[in-house]
């Protein structure tokens, strides 16, 4: 052999390894045709229990079991007990969408429930809408599911990614001038979700006279980041926002304080959220803020009970994806109970027309949706505050305590 | 626009970042030297240590460092044994490929293992020296890239003495240069591969434990690892370790000042960019003669 073919062996494999994929799954059971006022309302949905999004995918198949459980518990929906169907996607678009075909027109399900995150949820919405069939969905925001022009889509969170910072936009514009951030620096993860949240604040203050200083991209698989904090610490910004999901907000924020950056504000999604983040990051996570739609603490009455269900279920805490997964339960539900029926057919559209001029009480609070299915709603404000995260945005009854700013130095 | 304090700043960064792709990439082209064999497992072995680490000073405190005393040895003798007991099985005429597959599904047992056992969350070592910095002319250099950086640069110049001036260096140098020719003067070629393959997998122990102080890591990360470092060791001259390290060099601080111009997501194609202006223009590597004569 030559050294070229050598050489060339090693750069074939260095291909393959970039090109490694797969997972397995399996299909789930089924159910006959027959409506019978006794049979159980049988509600379909597939997840992505393996691959990319299993971790979430997990986390949202817990919250529909919670409230399946609950609902059963309480005597059902419209008097019938209620039984879940859940496939397995393995977190690919293709297989979401023969996963809904079967589960509408072989299985036969009367309701049906969304799939975890936007790339998941658009295909799925789209198989959904060409039966006419009511698709409420725990978690995806990004622009593109509203703009995709379903009518039969409903997002069962408070806010969508854009709207994600407005209480905290809402609040550095209501600042006095002089003390007032003038620049900011923005990453964002190549995700439509963590770029939609870092740019719904960007457009804002930047439509106030914030100058943006520095403005990058990076891939979902990146770790290092001592370019983009060189950057950002080179600029000097007054605030620096992340749109994040983990590891990204991790390395980023060690890279900043490494190069001796001090923000007066840091805010970053979904990161500080997740009980590994003041692990890994310890006292530097004091006075980081992160927009929130679901919080344990919150005081709506059917939140108590889910976190005690959820508590009994489980042995520990929901989180967000949970939580979703929940509200999405309720928002059918609601719908349900209101137009009396749970069926294919004509009863989708009455479910649909209903939850278009309805409000619904959920875990997260009230929603209320536009023409596309957006939630009309905004984001809590987190902030690490005497080692606690807690709710400093909106200023109301949820507020645990005043949001500090400058933070204190990382 | 762009700053000279800002390029200086990256500069010193790429450098440091390069280090670290020297040292990781030192094994990788150790293995194809002495046996020809295409170890994909490299960089998961790397994550594996980075693991032991994370694991090591957060169950006892200590520093992550003190976690080398144990890997190191261990590691070797886990590439000894992987040598011995699948390699050397392997037929040598079709050694390059069956390696691939070989060390591809050792990679995915690490993998799986890792996720097992520690799930895929991502883990960071909390320092307390994490975020501490030295300033050089103005441009800030943390303190965990200064380490990791002469953690490379010892164990690679270690790596170098051992095949210039010892016994075994030579023996394994002749072993990589006529296999039967040394096998000739008595020289067990078959016992010194396996110790080959054990100082392989020692650098990766040692990598591991440097790049568990820069980031996070989770089971997976190995794949974002092993196409930068093939490409870097074919640029280098596959079996060159001088070449290696200067190819490591050289594209880590490319990477990170390109950075500057084109952003993350392109900054990382100049590994590949590089691969292929190798294979057309220099197919036999920048920096490595021929492959009988490395080192």
């Amino acid at each position: 052999m030559t050294t070229k073919t050598w050489a060339a062996t090693a750069a074939t494999t260095a291909a393959i390894a970039l090109a490694v994929a797969g997972c397995a799954g399996q299909s789930g059971g089924g159910s006959d045709g027959e409506e019978n006022p006794d049979d159980p309302i049988v509600i379909g949905v597939s997840l992505p229990l393996t691959g990319d999004f299993a971790e979430p995918g997990k986390g949202v198949q817990r919250g529909y079991e919670v409230w399946v459980d609950e609902i059963n518990a309480n005597g059902g929906l419209l008097g019938r007990q209620v039984e879940l169907i859940v496939l397995d996607d393995g977190s690919d678009a293709a297989r979401i969408v023969s996963d809904y075909e079967s589960l509408i027109a072989q299985e036969g399900v009367d309701l049906l429930f969304g799939p975890f995150s936007t790339r998941l949820v658009v295909p799925s919405a789209r198989v959904a809408q060409e039966y006419g069939m009511l698709f409420v969905e725990p978690a995806g925001a990004a622009a593109e599911v509203f703009e995709s022009g379903f009518d039969n889509l409903f997002y069962a969170a408070p806010a969508i990614a854009d709207d994600h910072y407005n209480h905290l936009a809402e609040y550095i514009l209501s600042m006095p001038e002089d003390i007032r951030p003038q620049t900011a620096a923005y990453a964002a993860q190549d995700d439509p979700f963590a770029q939609g949240t870092a740019y719904g604040l960007r457009d804002q203050l930047e439509a106030a006279g914030i100058e943006t200083v520095v403005d990058e991209v990076y891939p979902p698989n990146a770790t290092d980041f001592n370019q983009i904090a060189a950057q950002i610490a080179a600029a000097d910004a007054d605030i620096v926002v992340g749109g994040t999901l983990y590891q990204d907000a991790v390395n980023l924020i060690i890279a900043m304080q490494q190069l001796g950056y001090q923000p007066r504000m840091a805010a970053f999604s979904t990161a500080p959220t997740n009980p590994e983040f003041p692990e890994a990051l310890g006292s530097a996570v004091e006075g980081i803020l992160s927009p929130t739609g679901y919080a344990l603490e919150a005081s709506y009455p059917s939140n108590v009970e889910f976190v005690e269900a959820y508590n009994e279920m489980f042995g520990t805490d929901p989180q967000e994806d949970e939580a979703n997964a929940y509200t999405t339960g309720q928002v059918v539900a609601a719908a349900v109970e209101a137009v009396g029926c749970a069926e294919q057919g004509e009863c989708q559209q009455q479910l649909i027309d209903w939850l278009r001029t309805n409000s619904v009480e959920t875990v997260v609070g009230e929603l209320s949706w536009d023409e596309a299915g957006r939630p009309q709603g905004a984001h809590m404000i987190l902030q690490y505050v005497g080692g606690e995260i807690q709710i400093v945005l909106p200023e109301g009854e949820a507020q645990m305590t005043e949001l500090v700013y400058p933070k204190p130095e990382w | 626009m762009v700053s000279g304090a800002l390029i200086f700043q990256s500069l010193i960064l790429g450098l440091m970042l390069g280090g670290l792709y020297a040292l990781l990439a030192s094994g990788l082209t150790m293995y194809f030297g002495i046996m020809r064999v295409v170890m994909l497992a490299h960089s998961a072995a790397i994550i594996l240590s980075a693991y032991i680490a994370w694991r090591f000073a957060t169950l006892t405190g200590l520093d992550p460092m003190l976690s080398l005393l144990g890997t190191v040895p261990v590691f070797f003798l886990m590439g000894f044994l992987t040598q011995r007991l699948l390699v050397s099985r392997l037929r040598p005429a079709t050694m390059s490929m069956m390696s691939v597959l070989l060390t591809f599904a050792i990679a995915l047992i690490i993998e799986g293992l890792l996720g097992y056992f520690f799930t895929g969350t991502q883990r960071r070592i909390n320092l307390p020296y994490g975020t501490a910095s030295v300033n050089v002319l103005g441009a800030s250099l943390p303190v965990v890239q200064i380490i990791s950086f002469l953690l490379a640069t010892v164990s690679m110049a270690a790596l170098y003495v051992v095949l210039k001036k010892t016994r075994f260096g030579w023996a394994l140098r002749a072993t990589i240069q006529h296999k039967e020719a040394a096998q000739l003067v008595g020289i067990n070629t078959e016992r010194l591969s396996g110790y080959g393959f054990g100082l392989g997998l020692a650098t990766a122990a040692v990598g591991g434990a440097a790049l568990s102080l820069q980031v996070t890591i989770y089971p997976s990360l190995h794949w974002h690892w092993i196409g930068p470092l093939m490409a870097i060791i074919v640029v280098g001259g596959l079996g060159s370790i001088p070449g290696a390290a200067i190819a490591a060099l050289v594209l880590g601080t490319m990477r990170v000042m390109l950075e500057i111009p084109f952003g993350p997501t392109w900054a990382q194609t100049i590994f590949f960019v590089a691969l292929f202006v190798t294979l057309m223009v220099r197919p036999q590597g920048f920096f490595g003669g021929r492959l009988a004569q490395r080192f």
